[in-house]
């Protein structure tokens, strides 16, 4: 029992920080139609900038976070003025093949500059961690989980109940109207795109410290990111939300139940059931899909 | 029309690989195949570096058979295929007459066939599995352990350990396995048991389930072998879960300092095999060249960390080098047969190979030294039963 | 005028092991055949039927390991393991293509990337079948045995060149032959609007899983041939970065189109050599990311068929 519940403790918190990486992408590949291959990478790069404001500018951890948020949408934004407008209207497959040449382009880069070695963020809270009966965790991992939580909240206020988020969501339903009615499309897009790169900034910031920072470590998160979207439903931002926890929760359970080498398997798994049972996602209404 | 732009395109950028490298008879040009890029990036880069050293060091002193040592270094981009070809590139456009690689088992068996094809020799320098001596391969010419070696190694320290059941945490590659099985093993024959075996994939950052699940048993030892970067993620993960158990880990790739920086107190206690030991020169075979290469390694800038793995470069090239020198030419067949008389003094200990594998097809396996190391209060210490002996 | 063009094509690849001098680029352009194989059959399905599918790696590897098991664990003939390599993946094709049923799009995209997952996931923690990470070494070399006349081992380069030339040859064949029949129609009459075609009674589902069979199978075959050629199989055939490379070979040489896939796959596996000769191995993955946004950038329907626009012009 006890060995069940510290499981299911340690999935939820890892669920959590799926969420936040699947919203991000949720919005770009649900809304946009971009299949964002180098989402990791934004994720990657909002854990380096919070490594670089540390070292850099001795910035306090928490004041590093929303600066490297900020980096993630700039980066988010110049990728989509610069690569993404110019070929808008071009097939998906073109558009994701320039977003494999930007994950290749920007993990190379990151190689070249901060080098293969991983780096460490050291956190603002005591190793020593807390127990709860009999589970324990640290006092990070609960932060973590706290502002993850936070930040789906805020973002999914945005996207509902402001003027932008209308505007957002009136784009990608109805391009068309949505131009008629006096929205500037070219911006929204550029503003999704931003505001999904800086989700996954977010996530890697968060994360920074609680794992290590190398230049690969996105690309785990890209796929987990995919596997949200999909139990969640293109698009669909709270399905998101939900599914990292659904996905994180399932993959404790199987490594610890099942195999701890197949782990990666139970998301590939629960991928290819949903698609084929309810491919609209687990917590959408039904919608066409071909 | 479009076909025919299509070849001459592929065509022109064929020539442009064959322009005839400017004739260089001078230097004696030894090949470095290893992870430059990809997940595993810095280890094969302190590889890289090691080999440097030794090639500047060797430089410094005339070179050999009065020629200059050119290192010719390849990415082979953790993906066997490309170790393949970057092999295959080394011996045939650039006539190399020795390698040293290919760091992972499975990079080193893809490049195999090609050394076999042409007849040229490889120095390992990594490469745990045991297959790869055992396969007939007469080329290769292996100074790093194979797991079983390292786990024999292990074997005179059992009961100082004091281990009733041991669990595995390991790496989902042949290495990780290759361990957790040779390792086994030698536990079962000395009357210990074996718990729970667990795997983690390369790239994965959280360990918590199978540590739940460790931790649920009744082990009183974890043996732990993956890179540093997954070591110190388990040992925090470990810590939160307040999984107290004594670890050893394995491998030699667990750069200790490196875990006391990232882990910190959650490293504390724990035993680390090890084939190199920067902190005590003193304590290698030969105290004078190890004093020597950390300091150089120092001197370079080069990450403290990386002592532990970037010795492995060169050992190799001064292997390499070594065989060359005997051979009298940079011939590969003379110098395939030379490496077999090549006795020197490593880094890590005595170099000389003994024959591995089916008769008439040898290949070549050293006896490497092994290391333990505690870390006790955030400081490298020696373990206490090890100093005595 | 093209005949001409194309004559000389023939002409200059059929020759190609007789004045390509260095072993090394001859292996870099059986590398390229294989790849051209490959990339032709993701074009099969990418090109005509509109669907990605980004687990083809899968079927490559697959293939791979059936002839390597079948030959090395069961020492049955290398031809028969290639024949493995073909109606596996094929099979494994059709179970794909029926599950995926009225899955399309980005939907279809992410069921292929699970199934190559689990795939790739099973040929790591299946030991007892596959021998795990270590994988397979020493897969034989083809043999061609004729009656009367000495085994010829396809050991050599230059035969092994042959080989894989042929392998392409057919492969082309095969979808041009494809494309002109009736499946071929169907295909694009789908592509272009499903809802149309079906009603005019194409069974868009029934379609789609032939298309997904004989793409199966080509990149089976493809990867029976890299089995042969490089003689060991591991799991790293199963990584995403094959199917990224596939991916990159079709969309920029040219989707759609029988040409582009097979100058992609020459381009894309010339290039990274070319860059390993040309700049030190730091620089090689940044250039190689770069020269691919570049081409996207100002080729986006991909290289041949722009070529071939630029062509037209008057």
């Amino acid at each position: 029992m006890d060995q069940l519940l510290q499981h299911l403790l340690n999935g939820v918190l890892l669920g959590a920080t799926y969420s936040l990486l699947g919203i991000g992408l949720t919005l770009i590949f649900g809304l946009m139609n971009v299949v964002n291959f180098a989402h990791g990478e934004f994720y990657t790069l909002g854990a380096y900038a919070v490594f670089a404001a540390l070292y850099g500018t001795g910035l306090s951890f928490f004041a590093a976070i929303p600066l490297a948020i900020a980096v993630g949408a700039l980066a988010g934004a110049t990728c989509e003025r610069v690569l993404l407008r110019p070929l808008r209207g071009e097939s998906i497959d073109t558009v994701m093949l320039v977003m494999i040449g930007v994950w290749i382009a920007m993990q190379n880069a990151e190689l070249i500059g901060w080098g293969g070695v991983a780096k460490s963020v050291p956190a603002p809270f005591s190793t020593a961690p807390l127990v709860l009966g009999p589970v324990s965790v640290s006092p990070l991992r609960v932060f973590v989980f706290a502002v993850s939580i936070l930040v789906i909240l805020a973002a999914h206020l945005l996207l509902a109940h402001t003027r932008l988020g209308r505007a957002m969501r009136a784009t990608f339903q109805d391009r068309e109207t949505a131009a008629l009615m006096g929205v500037r499309i070219e911006r929204i897009h550029t503003i999704t795109f931003a505001f999904g790169a800086g989700l996954a900034a977010a996530a890697g910031a968060l994360l920074g410290p609680v794992f290590l920072l190398y230049p690969s470590m996105g690309d785990l998160a890209s796929l987990k990111a995919f596997s949200v979207v999909i139990l969640g439903g293109l698009g669909n931002f709270a399905g998101a939300a939900l599914g990292g926890l659904v996905l994180g929760v399932a993959e404790e359970l199987g490594a610890g139940y099942v195999s701890s080498g197949y782990r990666d398997a139970v998301g590939f798994a629960i991928i290819v059931t949903v698609l084929l049972l309810r491919p609209s996602g687990l917590f959408a209404r039904a919608e066409r899909v071909g | 029309m479009i076909r025919m732009l299509a070849v001459l395109l592929s065509l022109l950028s064929s020539a442009l690989v064959a322009a005839p490298v400017v004739a260089q008879q001078e230097p004696v040009k030894i090949g470095l195949i290893q992870p430059l890029s990809g997940p595993v990036a810095a280890s094969g880069n302190y590889i890289r570096m090691g080999a440097e050293i030794a090639r500047d060091w060797i430089n410094a002193r005339g070179g050999v058979l009065g020629r200059q040592v050119q290192l010719l270094v390849e990415d082979n981009k953790s993906d066997p295929k490309e170790a393949a070809t970057a092999a295959e590139k080394l011996i045939v456009r650039d006539k190399v007459p020795v390698i040293v690689g290919a760091w992972g088992s499975s990079m080193t068996l893809a490049a195999m066939p090609k050394l076999e094809e042409y007849g040229v020799p490889m120095v390992v320098e990594t490469s745990s599995a045991s297959t790869i001596t055992r396969r007939g391969n007469p080329w290769i010419f292996r100074i790093s352990p194979p797991s079983e070696m390292e786990a024999l190694g292990l074997e005179k320290y059992l009961k100082d350990f004091g281990i009733k059941q041991a669990d595995f945490l390991a790496v989902n590659t042949d290495w990780g396995r290759g361990a957790a099985a040779a390792f086994g093993d030698v536990l079962k024959k000395s009357g210990s048991s074996v718990g729970a075996t667990e795997f983690m994939d390369q790239a994965a950052t959280d360990m918590n389930a199978q540590i739940t699940k460790i931790k649920s048993g009744s082990g009183d030892t974890l043996f732990l072998t993956t890179s540093v970067e997954q070591i110190t993620l388990v040992l925090k993960q470990a810590q939160e879960q307040r999984l107290a158990r004594k670890v050893i880990t394995t491998g030699g790739s667990s750069a200790p300092s490196q875990l006391i920086k990232q882990a910190g107190p959650a490293a504390d206690g724990t035993y680390h095999i090890l084939f190199f030991l920067p902190w005590f020169p003193e304590a290698m075979p030969d105290a004078k060249l190890a004093k020597a290469f950390v300091e150089e390694w120092n001197k370079r800038g080069y990450p403290f960390d990386g002592l532990t793995e970037g010795f492995r470069g060169h050992d190799g090239v001064l292997t390499a080098v070594e065989g060359v020198r005997l051979a009298g030419k940079a011939d590969p067949k003379a110098v395939q047969q030379a490496l077999w008389k090549v006795d020197v003094m490593g880094l890590n200990g005595p170099i000389k190979f003994e024959k591995d594998g089916p008769a008439g097809k040898e290949s070549g396996q050293s006896k490497p030294s092994i290391f333990i190391v505690q870390i006790k209060d955030g400081k490298i210490a020696l373990p206490g039963f090890v100093a005595k002996k | 005028m093209r005949w001409l063009g194309l004559g000389a094509l023939l002409a200059v690849t059929a020759t190609a092991p007789f004045w390509v001098w260095n072993p090394y680029h001859l292996h870099t352009l059986i590398m390229a055949g294989i790849f051209a194989v490959l990339a032709l059959s993701l074009n099969l399905l990418l090109g005509y039927t509109g669907q990605l599918s980004l687990g083809h790696a899968a079927f490559f590897g697959i293939g791979a390991y059936a002839t390597a098991l079948l030959t090395v664990k069961l020492e049955w003939s290398p031809w028969l393991g290639l024949l493995a390599a073909v109606a596996l993946p094929a099979a494994a094709g059709f179970v794909i293509g029926r599950l995926a049923l009225k899955l399309r799009g980005a939907y279809f995209v992410l069921l292929t990337i699970s199934f190559a997952g689990v795939i790739s996931l099973i040929s790591v923690n299946w030991t007892e079948l596959t021998n795990g990470p270590p994988g397979l070494p020493g897969v034989p070399a083809l043999e061609v045995a004729l009656p009367g006349l000495p085994a010829l081992s396809l050991r050599s380069k230059a035969a092994y060149y042959y080989l894989v030339l042929t392998a392409v040859g057919l492969a082309d064949l095969l979808c041009l032959g494809l494309m002109r029949s009736r499946v071929g129609r169907a295909l694009v009459a789908l592509r272009e609007n499903e809802t149309l075609a079906e009603s005019v009674g194409i069974d868009g589902t029934h379609y789609l899983v032939l298309a997904a069979v004989i793409s199966a199978g080509m990149a089976g075959f493809a990867g029976g041939l890299y089995a042969h050629y490089t003689r060991y199989v591991s799991p790293e055939v199963f990584l995403f970065s094959y199917t990224v490379t596939m991916v990159i070979m079709v969309v920029a040489g040219g989707k759609g189109t029988l040409a582009g896939p097979i100058a992609g796959a020459v381009i894309f596996t010339v290039l990274p050599e070319a860059l390993r000769a040309v700049t030190s191995w730091q620089w090689q993955m940044l250039a190689y990311g770069a020269f691919l946004i570049a081409v996207l950038y100002f080729m986006p329907r991909g290289i041949v068929p722009t070529l071939r626009d630029l062509g037209r012009r008057p």
